[in-house]
């Protein structure tokens, strides 16, 4: 696997030769875009940093149903990943990073202290200080905004952007934030040698064999499925719990990369993928996946809030067969006022498994 | 308390955040008590409704007496999946509470969780801060027996 190279801090010391705008360009060079799911070009966001003090924040906390690859790298190679915020904060001139690390990560954190202490000789020749901050649980504290409120000691609600963090992020200063494995692979960016398509996928549900794989994005969908060995014939993927899901028959030959999922509805994000068997009910999964909604929206806007609690009430009353011949097209009508209206990125995403499901799957919808 | 009051005295540097200040007092009581809320509203000198609305957005900071021992049993898509319902109801029955009470010794509490990433050991739990996976109803009877 390309992420469990080592560097061994020769990346880093490679680019204290160099200039820092020679770095940046190295990393633009190299087409890397946010791991996290944002698909937002490294090199830019590093880039457009403001002037005077300004912060790294290492965005630790993957929530993402189905997601787990930034667990994997802190767990097997996280020195790779301190070794990407060092060269992240010397290319920016950066002298504070934090990790923001999930609260369900917990059991992550000594080792990743210890790591940091033992990385303090190279840390020193930039005078850069890693810290990390645990988060408490909270889906909303993957957004990027919601992570700056937490760290300030605010309820963390989304900012309303612009200002980007870059001009006015953490305490007013202008702030990076990027995701583990967007970090994670710039020492190997700058070694060289390195492919930009090989991306980390988290492949769960019904098969023999989860786990971490990384795949070449643009692979057809049956390869990839095909490495986790389904426990019986697939019936639908889904990405993560906000990126929807496509029909495993009607697309298995679908390359898997942003643009084709996004053409037939879904969102690919964060490469976690959920595989769904033959024997799956989809409203069922629909509303387990709603009431993961129900539980996360911060209660800011009214379409997520009150939205996702009345798709889950539909839902339960489809499943237990007590609908009236209207709610299918009020479930509808909803899911899409919901992505429509609701403030954050979290309202928006929180139906597109919905939608799908009733464009994919409507027959199982029954009233 | 001793640990508490240094790092109010770091968040006043600048050096500690709010959040590891409500994370220290729920390691050592499973929870954020009114009294130590107070507490901190004072040598903070932030209103204590200002505190309340931070700390009890998280779901791992509870704002209300919980158990020595938390349970948060994942029921994410994976998680549900792989059997995450029969590992709850088997549970509930064992120590025979419902989603969101405490046992009458005060020993555990139960509760369910979003993803904790996981996925690839499902069914899964958080104990406290640990992580127990691949779950089975012989796993489960085992961990609880040794909490017991």
């Amino acid at each position: 696997m390309q992420i469990l190279r080592k560097s061994n801090w020769e990346g880093f010391e490679k680019t204290r030769k160099m200039k820092r705008i020679e770095i940046i360009n190295v990393v633009k060079k190299s087409g890397l875009k946010g791991r996290s799911g944002s698909n937002f070009f490294t090199g830019l966001k590093w880039e457009l940093m403001g002037k005077g003090t300004r912060y790294l924040i290492c965005n630790a906390d993957e929530s993402e149903p189905g997601t787990f690859k930034d667990k994997f790298i802190m767990e097997n190679n996280p020195s790779l990943l301190i070794e990407g915020i060092a060269i992240a904060s010397y290319a920016m001139d950066i002298h504070s990073a934090i990790i923001y690390l999930r609260g369900e990560y917990f059991h992550l954190k000594p080792k990743l202290e210890k790591l940091i202490k033992q990385s303090e000789k190279h840390l020193k020749k930039i005078k850069l200080k890693i810290k990390i901050v645990l988060g408490a649980g909270s889906y909303l504290c993957g957004e990027e905004t919601a992570i700056l409120e937490s760290i300030e000691g605010n309820r963390p609600l989304v900012r309303k952007k612009p200002p980007y963090p870059s001009q006015s992020g953490l305490y007013g200063k202008p702030t990076c934030i990027n995701n583990v494995e967007t970090l994670a692979n710039i020492p190997l960016i700058i070694l060289g040698n390195w492919d930009n398509n090989l991306q980390l996928f988290s492949l769960s549900g019904d098969l023999n064999e989860p786990g971490i794989y990384e795949i070449e994005l643009g692979m057809p969908l049956k390869h990839i499925v095909s490495l986790g060995k389904p426990k019986n014939e697939p019936k639908a993927v889904y990405f993560g719990g906000s990126g929807g899901c496509i029909p495993y028959q009607k697309f298995k030959n679908l390359r898997v990369d942003n643009e084709l999922i996004s053409e037939k509805g879904g969102f690919l994000g964060a490469r976690g993928l959920i595989i769904v068997g033959e024997n799956r009910d989809i409203v069922d999964i629909s509303r387990t996946l709603s009431e993961f909604f129900v539980h996360e929206s911060c209660g800011y806007c009214t379409p997520c809030r009150e939205g996702n609690f009345r798709v889950v009430e539909l839902l339960e009353k489809i499943e237990n067969n007590k609908a009236k011949k209207d709610d299918v097209k009020l479930l509808e009508q909803l899911a899409y006022h919901i992505s429509d209206t609701s403030y954050c990125a979290l309202g928006v995403a929180s139906t597109t498994h919905l939608k799908c499901a009733l464009k994919y799957f409507k027959k199982e919808f029954k009233v | 308390m001793k640990k508490l009051d240094s790092l109010i005295l770091q968040y006043k540097k600048g050096e500690c955040e709010l959040i590891t200040l409500f994370e220290e007092i729920v390691k050592s009581k499973k929870y954020l008590p009114f009294e130590k809320l107070n507490y901190l509203s004072k040598k903070l000198d932030i209103p204590l409704a200002k505190l309340y609305t931070t700390a009890s957005f998280y779901s791992l900071i509870p704002t209300a007496k919980k158990g020595k021992y938390i349970i948060r049993v994942c029921n994410n898509l994976s998680c549900n999946l792989n059997g995450s319902e029969t590992i709850l109801e088997m549970l509930k029955k064992e120590l025979k509470i419902n989603l969101g009470e405490t046992t009458k010794d005060g020993k555990f509490s139960l509760e369910l969780t979003s993803c904790i990433g996981q996925c690839d050991s499902a069914p899964a739990m958080l104990i406290n801060n640990k992580p127990y996976v691949k779950l089975d109803k012989t796993k489960v009877r085992k961990i609880l027996r040794e909490l017991k």
